[in-house]
């Protein structure tokens, strides 16, 4: 199957896929719900899209495409509510995290589709072991040009998207000491990693895809598990790198700084990206898993040392005028105020200590979710 | 008796559980059939009545154990049930409620159209009613079985079960007041019971996670601290002449409900619950004798059609309304089809109140045996149609 053509959309535009883990209220383990939770849902209009992913523990929904973060934040928010209610109904706990901190991964079953089937025959247990939930954010590019250069300019700026989402630091009831264990799970996939360094579309297709299709390796984008890869069917970039946050919000707001982001980027405002700004990339990618907000981040082209919330901040105050016009300063505020206080990672590993069990890790989880309620207010909506 | 001979005597337990244990891998490797369907089998076949082996239950050694191992499968399944659940979803108490009181409609209307007696057909249609939580709890942590009908089928197992206890007790109150005129020496046995029993359970269920998290062991494996728990409580239990039972479950649920979360305790306590239960259900298959089973067959499949037919048209009725497919809540309530062992948990504490209620419901006899084998089949069909049990895959 050669490369889709690419389809042109509105630059900036943005939308959201969200894998979720669904959860037994009776003992916080993961459970096989997605067939029953597909059932309800199916019964009303839902405000969005849901799909089932590879086991039936998890679920993916995803917004329409919106041109601003309020938009996004407010189908989110109806998103979730449904969810809630369609759980409430199923005693079916709904949460993000990017990984369950205690299921075992030989307990998992896989969904019922060819496609998932052939994978897990492929894969073997990696396929269940891939039982984490990731966030999607794709925004849209006028042409396959503009992608790719838009996607190899944000890639000093990965190790952003991975602290600030970081909600993975348990995997197999132990304590990983990552913030984000979940994207170790992605290495190990053969084709993962980043994409090559090609900034034409053309040549992209000419001189990579159509090689590697010839190979037999590939048959489509979606074989690739890139940090971000371009998707021409939707005329867009894909950024795959982020955790599912606890909260909507905090989902909605990464796709606000991103969008802000690119639109800095997209000006030109800074050097062009070069094939050489990929040596500190996986070293800085690690640093951002391994200690998030607090890990050292080397600049690729100054190769200046600073911890990723500084630059986090930093970036913030440079990009704040074009959030201005595309509405996102919301989304901004709520950014600066994940990178001051902590991801998601720190206030699950808080509970941890509080609660005495992973299982309380995963009840304050599906209360986040529920309420989108502040750390301090979480602890008493019992 | 010789010495040799109590020696041998002491032998007869051991090897019926290791003869059980044999019989329940071939089995169940060989025909499927679940585990706890062959326990119960090898106990009945071994028991006084029948070859004379197993000496008579009710009392020793063997029923302190049978309690242990009844009080883990309680504690583990009060710890499952979602109190929240029933409030979020109020059609799932709905079909409880209906799905019970049907069962008792239709199994009274039986066995007086059998010619029993008022009085004892109600009785008997207060035991219909209740599912048995231990079977059902086992067959899914045998199956790993997990979705709605999973769910379903305990909850609702939990909510039939209260019922009848609560139905069971006005009516043996009112037997007992039929027979000696005192109605409140008559309740209030029971009564006393319940409270106390229940009492208990609380208190373990604060005391116990607190002492834990005193102790900080908490982010360990919980499975030793938590056994450890249920077995005193049961032993306490049964020495104040309790319902250890009751004890347990509100043990469990009472945990459930504090959030107290665990760290994570394995599924059936892990090798201490499997082990536990080749005893428990050989020693509930030890305690139907054949004679009983021979007088009152003919009722009892009657009876246990009734009781199938009201279940089905209860829980099925609110399926839909209750957020799930027709399909999936004909399963839930196939799935409930095991009777409870409860029953004879109470049956021997009414013994003791100088009431057989053997000897008075003939038919009561031959319906558990039968549901012994029957009912962990059924519902571990249930499960497998459903599509919610981990195939092995190969």
């Amino acid at each position: 199957m050669p490369l889709e053509a690419y389809k042109s959309s509105r630059p900036l535009t943005l939308g959201v896929e969200l894998e979720l883990q669904l959860v037994s209220l009776s003992d916080f383990d993961l459970v096989d719900a997605s067939p029953d939770m597909l059932h309800l849902l199916e019964r009303k209009r839902f405000p969005g899209n849901v799909v089932p992913e590879i086991t039936e523990s998890m679920i993916e929904v995803s917004t329409d495409v919106h041109t601003g973060h309020a938009g996004l934040l407010s189908q989110l928010h109806s998103i979730r509510d449904s969810l809630v209610q369609a759980g409430d109904m199923l005693n079916v706990g709904v949460c993000g995290g990017g990984t369950h901190p205690f299921q075992r991964w030989t307990e998992r079953k896989i969904f019922s589709k060819p496609r998932f089937k052939q994978v897990s025959g492929l894969y073997g247990y990696l396929a269940k072991q891939f039982t984490i939930f990731g966030q999607h954010i794709h925004i849209g590019c006028p042409s396959g040009d503009d992608a790719l250069l838009l996607l190899h300019a944000l890639n000093r700026y990965i190790p952003h998207f991975i602290a600030l989402s970081a909600s993975s630091p348990y995997v197999q009831g132990s304590d990983t000491l990552f913030n984000s264990a979940r994207l170790n799970s992605v290495f190990a996939f053969p084709l993962s990693g980043r994409a090559p360094f090609l900034l034409r579309w053309e040549d992209f297709e000419r001189d990579y895809f159509t090689r590697m299709e010839d190979t037999g390796i590939v048959k489509s984008m979606k074989d690739f598990y890139w940090d971000i890869r371009p998707k021409p069917e939707f005329g867009t970039i894909e950024l795959r790198v982020c955790d599912t946050p606890l909260t909507v919000d905090r989902a909605a707001a990464l796709a606000g700084y991103l969008q802000a982001l690119c639109a800095h980027l997209m000006e030109g405002a800074e050097p062009a990206p070069a094939e050489d700004d990929y040596l500190v990339y996986n070293y800085n990618r690690f640093q951002a898993c391994r200690f998030g907000l607090d890990g050292a981040m080397v600049h690729p082209q100054s190769h200046e040392t600073m911890t990723i919330r500084d630059d986090v901040l930093a970036t913030l105050r440079r990009i704040e005028p074009y959030a201005v016009s595309l509405g996102a300063l919301p989304a901004l505020e709520h950014i600066r105020q994940a990178a001051n206080a902590g991801n998601d990672a720190s206030f699950l590993r808080s509970e941890r200590a509080g609660t005495g069990s992973p299982e309380g890790m995963v009840d304050a989880a599906i209360r986040r979710f529920r309420d989108c309620a502040p750390p301090s207010l979480a602890h008493n909506t019992l | 008796m010789p010495e040799f001979l109590t020696g041998i005597a002491d032998l007869v337990w051991p090897f019926a559980i290791a003869l059980a244990w044999v019989l329940g891998e071939l089995v169940h490797r060989v025909a499927g059939l679940p585990r706890i369907t062959i326990y119960a089998l090898t106990g009945f076949l071994l028991s006084q009545t029948q070859a004379g082996l197993l000496p008579a239950p009710g009392d020793g050694a063997a029923m302190l154990f049978a309690n242990i191992a009844f009080g883990l499968i309680l504690f583990e399944f009060g710890y499952r049930i979602n109190l929240r659940w029933l409030r979020a979803n109020p059609w799932i108490g709905a079909s409880g409620v209906v799905e019970a009181g049907a069962t008792f409609a239709a199994v009274f209307a039986v066995a007086e159209l059998a010619g029993m007696a008022p009085l004892p057909a109600m009785l008997l249609a207060s035991l219909a009613m209740a599912s048995s939580p231990a079977e059902i709890l086992r067959v899914v942590n045998e199956q790993r079985s997990s979705g709605q009908v999973t769910e379903r089928a305990l909850h609702l197992s939990a909510l039939n079960c209260v019922l009848a206890v609560f139905v069971f007790n006005i009516i043996v109150g009112l037997w007992t007041f039929q027979h000696s005129g005192s109605l409140l020496g008559a309740v209030s046995n029971s009564i006393v019971l319940l409270l106390v029993s229940g009492a208990m359970g609380v208190v373990f269920g604060f005391a116990v996670p607190g002492l834990l998290r005193r102790m900080g062991t908490l982010g360990g494996d919980a499975t030793v601290a938590f056994a450890v728990a249920v077995i005193l409580l049961c032993a306490l239990a049964q020495s104040l002449r309790m319902s250890p039972v009751l004890a347990a479950l509100t043990f469990g649920f009472v945990t459930r409900h504090r959030r107290v979360t665990l760290g994570q305790a394995q599924r059936n306590f892990g090798a201490l619950g499997d082990m536990l239960t080749v005893l428990l259900f050989v020693f509930i298959g030890a305690t139907v004798a054949w004679p009983r089973i021979a007088a009152g067959i003919g009722t009892a499949f009657a009876i246990l059609g009734a009781r199938l037919a009201a279940k089905l048209v209860g829980v099925t009725l609110f399926a839909h309304a209750s957020g799930t497919s027709w399909r999936k809540g004909l399963l839930s309530a196939l799935a409930l089809s095991p009777m409870s062992v409860l029953v004879l948990a109470m049956l021997v504490r009414t013994h003791a109140m100088g009431i057989d209620l053997m000897d008075h419901l003939a038919p009561l006899a031959a319906a558990t045996l039968f549901l012994a084998i029957a009912g962990p089949l059924l519902t571990q069909w249930a499960l497998k149609l459903a599509g919610e049990t981990s195939e092995k895959e190969t």
